[in-house]
């Protein structure tokens, strides 16, 4: 009995610094949604993706590049958190598709853009305009579960992959990433 | 000074413990000067563990809870002064229950131009108001009017000719909101409770 006490003694002691850790620096999320299929939760896939998100390049540094996956609260509704990804950054200027009145936009100062994978299911900066970096939680860095699909997920050059279904997935990948590059124009001076 | 003078001892051929079996004579084997500096060390990595954990719970405490923290710039003028005052700030209010917000409240929020830096504005508008966007004419003509979307309130500074706020950023997300200003604590002859100064005319 006084041993249970004394373990829980020690977790209660140290739990700040678990706590910060988790706040700060690294922590595991599930992914649930379909709004960055195939990228994330893809169908031929039988579990959720549970993901590592990197807190402290995003408070502490601020390092965020165009092509990161990033996690916010929704700037429309705060108790949802939302996955999408960083199309564009300040200064840029992006074509805009459907939901937003404005045909190009320029993205102001401390904003960026962010859009899901899949343009059909995802409410994004075409809905609710450029989000401010100060609402941006954390980053995706690489998937912990499920294991098949373990590691980070940056798109390999296709060319030197054999014929199948993964070099088919890898060019649909490089494809969509060519059609997100092509509705940014870059700052001057950002190339 | 125990360990050593046990080290001289034994060196003397008198050891002060009798050392009996495997276990103890591995340890009397050990030289105990060494033993001594790895125990220092030791007491100095754990003591630096306690503090760090002791800063992260204080940082938790004023990040969850709330705190008392020093205020700067001339946006919040006359409310607030340019430099050298304390206020409390009630995070954990907020927290409990975001919906508790209404116009006239002064609250701290992440900028969204820099997202390092909190300020402190006070709410005009909310969700679904429409709002004057300047009435002072300064940044946009008085006539400019607006409505406050779903999700967001329209903030400004109390002296507006040196705010920063709804009239560079647009409306702001809700999410962005960390607590609300409780009081002013230094210096003590100013020292007052925030109270919400709106009047509604029917």
């Amino acid at each position: 009995m006084s041993s249970l006490w004394l373990r829980c003694r020690s977790v209660l002691i140290w739990s700040p610094m678990a706590i910060m850790f988790n706040n700060h620096f690294y922590t595991l999320k599930t992914v649930s949604g379909r709004s960055m299929q195939p990228t994330l939760n893809p169908d031929s896939s039988t579990s959720r993706d549970t993901v590592v998100f990197d807190r402290f390049s995003i408070r502490l540094s601020g390092q965020l590049a165009r092509g990161d996956i990033v996690v916010f609260p929704s700037p429309l509704d705060p108790s949802r958190m939302l996955i999408k990804r960083v199309l564009a950054q300040e200064g840029d200027t992006v074509s805009t598709l459907p939901p937003y009145p404005a045909a190009e936009v320029q993205i102001p100062f401390g904003h960026v853009w962010v859009e899901g994978d899949e343009p059909f299911r995802s409410s994004d900066s075409n809905s609710f305009g450029p989000l401010p970096l100060a609402l941006i939680d954390s980053k995706l860095l690489f998937i912990v579960f499920p294991f098949s699909r373990w590691g980070s997920l940056a798109v390999s050059s296709p060319d030197r992959l054999p014929h199948g279904p993964i070099k088919r997935l890898q060019e649909a990948a490089v494809e969509r990433e060519r059609w997100r590059r092509s509705r940014v124009r870059l700052a001057p001076g950002n190339n | 000074m125990n360990r050593l003078s046990d080290v001289f001892f034994r060196l003397k051929g008198a050891p002060r413990r009798v050392y009996t079996g495997l276990r103890d004579g591995l340890r009397a084997f050990r030289a105990t000067p060494f033993k001594v500096a790895g125990r220092v060390g030791k007491n100095v990595g754990l003591t630096s563990l306690y503090l760090v954990n002791g800063a992260a719970a204080v940082h938790l405490f004023s990040d969850y809870v709330g705190n008392v923290s020093p205020m700067q710039g001339p946006s919040m003028l006359p409310t607030l002064a340019i430099d050298g005052e304390y206020v409390i700030e009630n995070i954990i209010g907020h927290r409990l229950n975001p919906s508790n917000i209404s116009r006239g409240d002064l609250i701290t929020f992440r900028s969204p131009h820099y997202h390092h830096r909190i300020v402190c504005k006070r709410v005009v508008g909310l969700a679904g108001d429409i709002v004057c966007v300047d009435p002072t004419g300064l940044k946009f003509p008085s006539s400019v009017h607006v409505l406050v979307p779903k999700g967001h309130i329209w903030v400004a500074g109390d002296n507006a000719a040196l705010s920063i706020d709804s009239r560079d950023y647009g409306p702001l997300s809700t999410a962005l909101i960390r607590g609300k200003l409780f009081a002013r604590v230094w210096p003590p002859r100013d020292a007052v409770i925030f109270r919400n100064p709106t009047t509604y005319i029917e």
